[in-house]
């Protein structure tokens, strides 16, 4: 039995050494000396160019180091960034969604950026974004880009029913359902279930809100009046006007597009590319189409431009980086004028006001700055990431899609939020 | 027999454990205290970043246990769990006798599908299972419309919370049946030719002659093979998680680990996920109670 | 022929007769579970071998129209997202490890409560069947902090151990049953025949275990191969990624889903554990048996 024992000893020793060999590759922290900065980029918005910018753009800056980008997944990125963040092997520079920074500038995940908030840009940054990392009179995530949503439309469709492109919301949705009406099948405006987002100008143009913030707590807004009249809008579009699945998510919008199923979309600008997508890419969309591809901005309640929601993202340092110093050299990189001119270039509103001249003159490049212009936030609290990350939304507007009573729903919806938001 | 060789004896056990021990209380142990501990305070993400975390004695449990949700969730779990225990049982054990009953070809043939379906790791099955089902583009819904002349185009198999957990009854028995069939089918092979013979030559009916002589046989193998589905099917995540990723309202379609999940890390109410986690721990030893005893009773054999 | 055998016969051929038209049903539903088994599988893979634009539209095709290895070339060499190689890389190694150490941890404890009588050896087996209820989902955060202390983040040793843990308790329980099967007699009884105690071991005992280890080892497999929720928050830098990782970067990577990629990437993952499968199955169902009749 001797030899058995010893055998339990060598393996449990093995163990342990195979724990210290893992760990003994990390360095010490010295800031100044050359060290690899890991940038963490979510989704594939930000594209191949800017990427290659910024990483060139580095390291000939900071001979030595290297810089190596990480992209990680929307899916998720909350539970990996509370975990990644807090650990020792955190990633340096991280994106984070505009509606989820709060969770993280409130719960001292960032560095303290409000030293560098003149030098990262100062008061030409997007202010809603700015608000948005900021957190008790402290700046910690900058602006990276904004993303605007935008109403593409095949303009074939819309001369057939004698429309024309709609100048107020009424308009917009009278619009919708006659296409819908006229092309039994088809979906006068796609809207699938989860879409949350699209439902937002409706609650706001017909004086509704999300939430309000009084006397040191949240009210959720949905059964409001204001709120109720829009969600009714929202359901006689999502059943009356859409055949998308009542259940279904955003994904692959360029699909029916392509196949002549829709003929109207809410979506962010950069669709337009999935659309044109040559025929035989990966994901492939319709190229031919694009003089039959048109696009507005929503238009609003009285007319003008509607207020839709700001999506787009943060970008911050991580509290727990190893080389403070160079990451936020890097962030400066990413916040300068070279680097944001690509995302105006790619249809991305850059998050620099002075930049919005890069986006071009083109009709989505309208479209984009005037509802830009208009663009509004969820409620700047440290939890409405814990919201959204409930899925309460998603499930609310899948049953709101599936004929689900208004009233009824936007209480429960309020309670849930109230607990969440002041919880 | 020397003291010396008998004290050796005597710290030969403990020597043995020492390399498992080890590992879970280091990993499994430690944890878990933290857990504990954190169940019983105010935790929540910014405490995952180093504030501190007061003591709020029993509330997290109170607003667990006060909260409706919970409940809907452990009775959706529990009814979840017995329906696919029972679905999985009867239809592995009934293809178990099918094996003994066909010959060798349809032996072969139904051994490799099973095996096929065995090896599916659950993440792609259950993505795969999810496109078959998918609401657009999905062959069920294709093949029910125009093979069958039902109405099932654009039809969201998930979207209704019974319709989800059919999907997800599919998904899971399909996943767990090949294991209860194997096993099911070795015990039935084990079963001495004479015996079966006898009871033929009786004249016992085949459903009497599988009570009276085939069950008392695999006894221990169907205790053994449902307590473990049990375990399983109550700690579903992968197929209910990767399902509720493709459609489904998720607050009607959760089960007692997906909730966690979106409790403790979706929410970053983790004071309140660690609470939900006891208190599950507790409820499934008060279940498998019968089963702990028996054991314990033969361990002292 | 006497009235007596006849009448004995013709009950004799009717009872045949059922008999074929039963084999013949019972051939016609072995066929049927056959295809309801394996379907999934002929769907994923058929589907992987479509263009992508032609899996998503009105018309669904049961055999590929054009017939293309194009998602398989994005999947293993696109660039611009993870690599599966170095994700199949790092699965294989953990997987393997996590069995070879589990099941020799696993089987020295197994050794202890089954050939020794020592205190709190009952409480032990208690322990390991409770452990099996805790829900893994609301740890994660603790683990992945005492993975950190131990600077294990971002290593296969790190996520090995955490596998290694998570299978233990289950593998232990199971090994018991085998262990308790294998009889002190024939040990001791080679013991006599001059072999040492290891040597009896060796020789006698271990070949009898085998189908157990075997049939036990295949849980962790799956388990260590499938899981994703802690591979997701411990390997956080991507070329430390494992199968299940790199799989989820599909499904979610653009706002366009492209399904027959994700396809492809779950034959590829999928191959591995159909091959070992093929490979132990006789064994597995062996020891599944021996273990459950004998536990």
């Amino acid at each position: 039995m001797r030899k058995l024992s010893f055998v339990a000893l060598a393996a449990a020793a093995a163990i342990t050494l195979a724990g210290c060999a893992g760990g003994g590759t990390k360095t010490p922290a010295a800031d100044d000396g050359p060290a690899d900065i890991r940038v963490w980029l979510v989704g594939t918005d930000t594209p191949q160019d800017a990427r290659d910018y910024l990483k060139t753009t580095f390291e000939k800056e900071n001979p030595g180091s290297t810089l190596t980008i990480e992209e990680q997944s929307w899916t998720g990125l909350v539970d990996k960034l509370t975990t990644s963040l807090s650990g020792s092997d955190s990633p340096d520079v991280v994106e984070v969604g505009n509606t989820q920074a709060a969770a993280f500038t409130s719960s001292g995940a960032f560095l303290d950026l409000t030293d560098q908030y003149k030098a990262l840009g100062g008061d030409d940054l997007l202010p809603g974004f700015v608000e948005a990392g900021s957190y008790d009179g402290k700046f910690y995530a900058a602006p990276l880009y904004s993303g605007s949503r935008l109403v593409f439309y095949k303009k074939d469709a819309l001369a057939a029913s004698g429309l024309t492109v709609p100048t107020t919301l009424a308009q917009y949705i009278s619009n919708a359902e006659k296409l819908a009406a006229d092309n039994p099948g088809k979906s006068g405006l796609w809207w699938p279930g989860q879409d949350w987002y699209n439902a937002l100008p409706f609650i706001w143009e017909n004086g509704g809100e999300i939430a309000t913030f009084k006397d040191g707590t949240w009210a959720s807004q949905f059964s409001s009046a204001g709120s109720i009249k829009g969600l009714e809008q929202v359901q006689e579009l999502m059943t009356k006007a859409s055949t998308a699945p009542k259940d279904g998510n955003e994904t692959n919008p360029q699909v029916g597009f392509c196949e002549g199923t829709t003929l109207q979309l809410s979506a962010p600008s950069w669709v337009k590319w999935s659309i044109l997508a040559a025929a035989d890419a990966e994901t492939p969309g319709c190229p031919d189409q694009e003089s039959n591809l048109g696009v507005y901005a929503l238009p609003g309640a009285d007319g003008g431009a509607g207020q839709v929601f700001a999506g787009g993202s943060n970008i911050a340092v991580s509290a727990k980086s190893a080389h403070p110093g160079l990451a936020v050299k890097a962030l400066k990189i990413i916040l300068s004028d070279g680097f944001q001119t690509i995302y105006g270039k790619n249809g991305l509103v850059p998050a620099k006001v002075s930049l919005a001249s890069t986006l071009g003159t083109d009709e989505v490049a309208k479209a984009i700055s005037s509802a830009a212009g208009n663009a509004r936030l969820t409620p700047a609290s440290p939890k409405w990431a814990d919201v959204e990350a409930s899925g309460a939304l998603t499930d609310f507007f899948v049953q709101i899609a599936q004929g689900g009573d208004i009233p009824s729903l936007a209480k429960a919806l309020d309670a849930k939020i109230d607990g969440i938001l002041n919880g | 027999m020397s003291t010396l060789v008998n004290r050796r004896a005597r710290f030969t056990p403990y020597m043995l454990l020492i390399p498992a021990t080890a590992v879970l209380l280091v990993v499994i142990g430690w944890p878990l205290i933290q857990l504990f501990i954190i169940s019983f305070q105010e935790f929540g993400r910014a405490q995952v970043f180093g504030a501190p975390a007061p003591f709020i004695g029993f509330e997290n449990y109170t607003k667990v246990l006060g909260d409706p949700a919970f409940w809907n969730v452990m009775v959706r779990s529990i009814l979840f769990c017995l329906v696919n225990v029972v679905v999985t049982m009867v239809g592995g054990t009934l293809i178990a006798l099918l094996m003994t009953k066909v010959n060798r070809f349809f032996r072969l043939l139904l051994s490799v599908g099973l095996l096929l379906a065995w090896a599916m790791p659950a993440l792609t099955a259950t993505i795969v299972w999810g496109w078959m089902f998918d609401t657009s583009y999905g062959v069920v819904n294709y093949a029910l419309t125009n093979f069958f002349g039902l109405d099932f185009h654009a039809h969201s198999w998930l979207i209704n919370p019974l319709s989800f957990f059919f999907v997800a009854t599919v998904i899971v028995v399909w996943g767990a049946i090949p294991f209860v069939a194997f096993t099911v089918y070795a015990g039935l092979t084990q079963i001495p030719d004479e015996v079966m013979e006898a009871a033929q030559l009786d004249g016992a009916r085949s459903t009497q002659r599988f009570r009276l002589i085939v069950f008392p046989y695999l006894k221990s193998i169907f205790l053994v093979v449902t307590i473990l589905q049990v375990i399983w099917d109550l700690r579903v995540f992968t197929q209910i998680y990767a399902l509720q990723g493709i459609g489904g309202i998720r607050e009607q379609t959760s089960t007692l680990g997906v909730y966690i999940y979106q409790v403790a890390l979706g929410s970053g109410e983790y004071g309140i996920g660690g609470a939900i986690a006891v208190i599950t721990v507790f409820f499934m030893m008060a279940i498998s109670l019968y089963y702990v005893r028996q054991s314990l009773k033969e361990e002292q054999l | 022929m006497t009235t007596a055998t006849v009448r004995a016969r013709i009950p004799h051929r009717k009872r045949s007769v059922r008999r074929r038209v039963s084999s013949i049903v019972l051939s016609v539903i072995a066929v049927i579970v056959f295809v309801c088994a394996a379907f999934p599988v002929y769907w994923m893979l058929q589907t992987s071998f479509q263009p992508n634009n032609e899996i998503i539209g009105s018309q669904v095709n049961f055999w590929p129209k054009t017939f293309t290895f194009r998602n398989y070339e994005t999947v293993l060499f696109a660039t611009d997202r993870a690599q599966f190689l170095p994700a199949l890389g790092n699965s294989v190694i953990v997987t393997v490890l996590t069995v070879v150490i589990a099941l020799i941890f696993a089987f020295l404890a197994s050794l202890a409560v089954t050939r020794f009588r020592f205190r709190s050896r009952k409480s032990f087996i208690l322990t390991i069947l409770i452990v099996q209820m805790i829900p893994g989902e609301a740890m994660i955060v603790s683990t992945y902090r005492v993975l950190d202390d131990w600077a294990l983040l971002n290593t296969i040793a790190g996520l090995t151990l955490v596998y290694v843990a998570t299978v233990l308790p289950f593998t232990i329980w199971t090994l018991r049953g085998f262990v308790n099967g294998v009889p002190v007699d024939l040990e001791e009884a080679g013991m006599i025949d001059g072999l040492s105690r290891t040597g009896a071991f060796w020789k006698i005992t271990f070949p009898l275990l085998a189908p157990g280890l075997v049939a036990t080892g295949v849980f962790g497999f799956i388990q260590a191969w499938n899981e994703f929720l802690l591979a997701l928050v411990v390997m956080s830098r991507p070329e430390m990624m494992t199968l299940p990782v790199w799989l989820r970067t599909f499904q979610v990577a653009h706002g366009t889903t492209n399904w027959a990629a994700i396809m492809a990437g779950s034959t590829l993952m999928s191959i591995p554990v159909i091959i070992f499968f093929l490979v132990i199955q006789g064994r597995m169902t062996q020891g599944l048996v021996s273990g459950a009749v004998k536990g």
